[in-house]
């Protein structure tokens, strides 16, 4: 995700640049089941045991399926040790995550910057909303992402494509819930084309066609990601070279010069040892794999890992929090469905602890869903068989109504990442360590997230109202991966300074999610995407200053 | 074999073929293709030799007939048709670890064994009498202990997912486009050609 933007910014702006990604290639258009119709996946595409034996840690998010299972690691081959268990979801090819993720695509608010500083949590933020919000413009602009202009506060209105349209139970439950609680439902804002780019920079990409398979990658080019449209645009500059299967294990820090001075990488084919140089580096490689390379860039002046001054390298990692699903039946609209498959659903902006709304905890949550007819899935549990049950099939089921909530994890230095020197993958290079728990703040808040969903189900009087007690939460699920070398404004408490460059070590720019002092409660990437342009724009001012 | 101008019956094995041949990870030999072909069309009667990967022929034979008692041939096609036993076989080979697979196996051979006490064996009996046996099987374990999952259950469960995600059964009893193009929200089903929009 934030790679390709890397890439696209420095590119455009006339640096050679060389992208390095640990993975195979991926070209756009080069999607294996992008039009594979659902007769010819095998399995009833369902997640197979060898899928499951291969990828044990990646499965536990139940996307690893035929039609999607290339585009997640092999756990057995790149191996991770979790003191406590965190689900840590990889993508080790060129695009990475940016071609599975769900797009929903949300900007963080001046409440959401400034809760650190008022709480007194975790270290304040850097930047201000202000000064973020021309780069959330900009990137909105070029990523095509699709929205309503909703006019709340702590959801920023951004620069949208049109919305996508609820539908009529949808619309059902927005009127409820806010003639009884007050609380706002609106269209999801994602990263998908409902119409046509207003700039002529990606030609290859077409608006949605509403398959809904996004995550298999999309043909049409018609969602965000770094394989569709930043890195084809740094392509088309003639200042990229990118190569694959690049493992980038170390930076190469030198004393004399105080700047980095390149990477040391392993190739993943061949094993074979090389340095590459630049003038300046962006770590790209998402949270937990830049946490690795700079814990294991140890040097005289780095002894506890690059640019660890602070002792907060590796620390402070958060998630989404997640609490057990919420579903219902919705008694009516039998005479009506929807055709075409939105690539989206809807969200429920956080209300606790907005306003005068006060609770226990601190921060907030989200909720994303959808409303839809029931299939296939109706007849578990009751006894219809036969010409009985093809008949029943015939119409729709009932409506279904879900809601599943998405809440911000504090920043503890107690949650952190080291390397575990003991165990060693198949490259021969040592394993990240995981430990990370839920805490006070946190338990509080799931609470909360399970009552307040039955509370909306309730109010809408809606039937059958089901807690998905066995959805069980472990950090990481989300694949949301945060803040393990926050920025900051004071070099003693944070690793980056505001413009995500290493406090110690200002060639270097941390731009994936590691630098995030708070995660809010947003999906992150469109955040990501903000900060990239805006450090690639700072370096190359900085550098044409001569001051890199 | 005109692959261009073969009839129904032809077409719908060849499909069953094409899923066999994937499903055995691309190519497969002309011996063990025409074994499938036989196995499609004759998979019901106990001796015929199948290529099966985790049931035995005689076990498919048993598991066909549940099937098809699930979802029977009406004004569209029935799990025999949809390649449902073949898609069974495969999925218990591929779907479920050993421990889950051998039970399978046992509440299968429990399955059997009612039968028998309760009468005639499973397949000796008359159509009409084998779909009560299936019902009241079922009807007795929806009563009972649910997890783990009883053979029955499995077995319905399977037979509609086979049957749900498979060519003819999603052609024929759902709207499938591949490319919708649109998002309509709200449209009333006297709109829609059939009701059911694959999703």
């Amino acid at each position: 995700m934030s790679g390709g933007w890397a890439a696209k910014e420095l590119t455009e702006k006339g640096l050679r640049t060389l992208v390095l990604d640990r993975g195979r290639m991926v070209r756009h258009g080069e999607y294996p089941t992008a039009t594979t119709d659902p007769w010819d996946l095998p399995y009833g595409n369902r997640i197979t045991e060898e899928t499951r034996k291969r990828k044990p840690v990646q499965t536990r998010t139940g996307y690893p399926t035929p039609a999607n299972q290339h585009w997640f690691v092999d756990d057995l081959d790149n191996p991770y040790t979790e003191t406590n268990r965190f689900d840590w979801i990889r993508g080790y090819h060129v695009g990475g995550r940016s071609l599975m993720w769900a797009r929903q695509s949300y900007r963080l608010s001046p409440m959401d910057l400034e809760a650190n500083a008022k709480e007194g949590v975790g270290v304040p933020w850097p930047v201000t909303y202000d000064e973020l919000a021309p780069w959330y413009d900009y990137v909105e602009t070029f990523a095509g992402i699709s929205g309503n202009l909703d006019g709340i506060a702590t959801l920023p209105d951004g620069k949208f494509l049109p919305p996508m349209d609820l539908n009529c139970v949808e619309l059902d439950f927005q009127k409820k819930i806010a003639d009884k609680l007050g609380r706002k439902l609106i269209i999801g804002r994602t990263a998908n084309l409902t119409a046509k780019l207003t700039h002529d920079q990606s030609p290859q990409r077409a608006t949605c066609q509403y398959r809904n398979m996004c995550i298999r990658g999309c043909p049409y080019g018609a969602y965000f990601s770094s394989v569709s449209a930043t890195l084809p645009s740094a392509e088309r500059t003639g200042n990229m070279t990118l190569l694959p299967n690049k493992i980038v294990y170390e930076l190469i820090y030198d004393n004399d010069k105080g700047k980095a001075t390149g990477v040391r990488v392993l190739d993943a084919e061949t094993g074979v040892q090389t340095d590459y140089f630049a003038k300046v580096i962006f770590l790209c490689a998402s949270t937990l794999a830049s946490t690795f390379i700079m814990l294991n860039s140890v040097s005289t002046r780095f002894p506890n890992g690059f640019g660890n001054d602070s002792g907060e390298l590796g620390h402070n990692l958060v998630d989404h929090l997640k609490a057990p699903g919420v579903n219902a039946t919705v008694e009516g609209f039998t005479d009506v469905a929807y055709t075409g498959r939105r690539a989206n659903g809807y969200y429920v902006p956080r209300y606790r602890n907005v306003g005068k709304d006060k609770r226990s905890y601190l921060r907030g949550f989200g909720y994303q869903g959808r409303a839809s007819r029931s299939g296939v899935g109706r007849f578990n549990d009751s006894d219809l068989i036969g010409a009985e049950l093809k008949e029943a099939f015939k119409e729709p089921g009932p409506w279904t109504l879900n809601l599943s909530s998405f809440g911000e994890i504090l920043p503890n230095h107690l949650n952190h990442a080291t390397i575990d020197r003991t165990r060693k993958d198949k490259y021969g290079l040592p394993v990240l360590n995981i430990d990370a728990v839920l805490r006070e703040n946190e338990l509080a808040m799931q609470k909360d997230m399970v009552n307040d969903a039955v509370e909306m189900l309730e109010a809408a009087g809606y039937k059958d109202i089901r807690v998905n007690s066995g959805d069980k939460y472990f950090p990481g699920l989300s694949i949301h991966e945060a803040g393990a070398a926050r920025m900051g404004k004071d070099p003693k408490t944070s690793v980056l300074n505001k413009w995500n460059q290493v406090h110690a070590c200002k060639n270097v720019f941390v731009t994936d999610g590691s630098f995030m002092a708070s995660s809010a409660c947003q999906n992150p990437s469109l955040t990501y995407m903000a900060f990239t342009a805006r450090a690639a724009d700072h370096a190359v001012s900085e550098l044409k200053k001569g001051n890199l | 074999m005109n692959l261009e101008n073969d009839s129904p019956g032809m077409m719908q094995r060849r499909e069953i073929l094409r899923r066999a041949a994937w499903l055995l990870g691309g190519a497969i030999s002309a011996p063990a293709a025409l074994a499938v072909l036989q196995g499609c069309s004759a998979r019901t009667e106990p001796g015929v030799v199948v290529a099966t990967k985790f049931l035995t022929t005689a076990e498919l034979g048993v598991v066909a007939e549940i099937a098809e008692i699930m979802i029977p041939k009406t004004d569209t096609s029935g799990a025999k048709d949809a390649g449902v036993p073949t898609f069974i076989d495969t999925a218990l080979d591929g779907l479920y670890p050993q421990p889950e697979r051998d039970r399978f196996r046992a509440g299968l051979a429990d399955f059997e064994t009612a039968a028998k006490a309760s009468g005639k064996p499973f397949l000796e009996r008359e159509p009409a009498e084998r779909a009560d046996f299936v019902k009241s099987t079922l009807v007795a374990a929806l009563a009972g202990e649910r997890s783990p999952k009883p053979f029955i259950l499995m077995t319905r469960e399977l037979s509609l997912l086979g049957y749900f995600t498979s060519k003819v059964g999603i052609n024929e009893n759902m709207e499938y486009v591949a490319v919708p193009a649109a998002f309509h929200a709200c449209v009333p089903l006297s709109q829609m050609g059939k009701h059911v929009y694959w999703e």
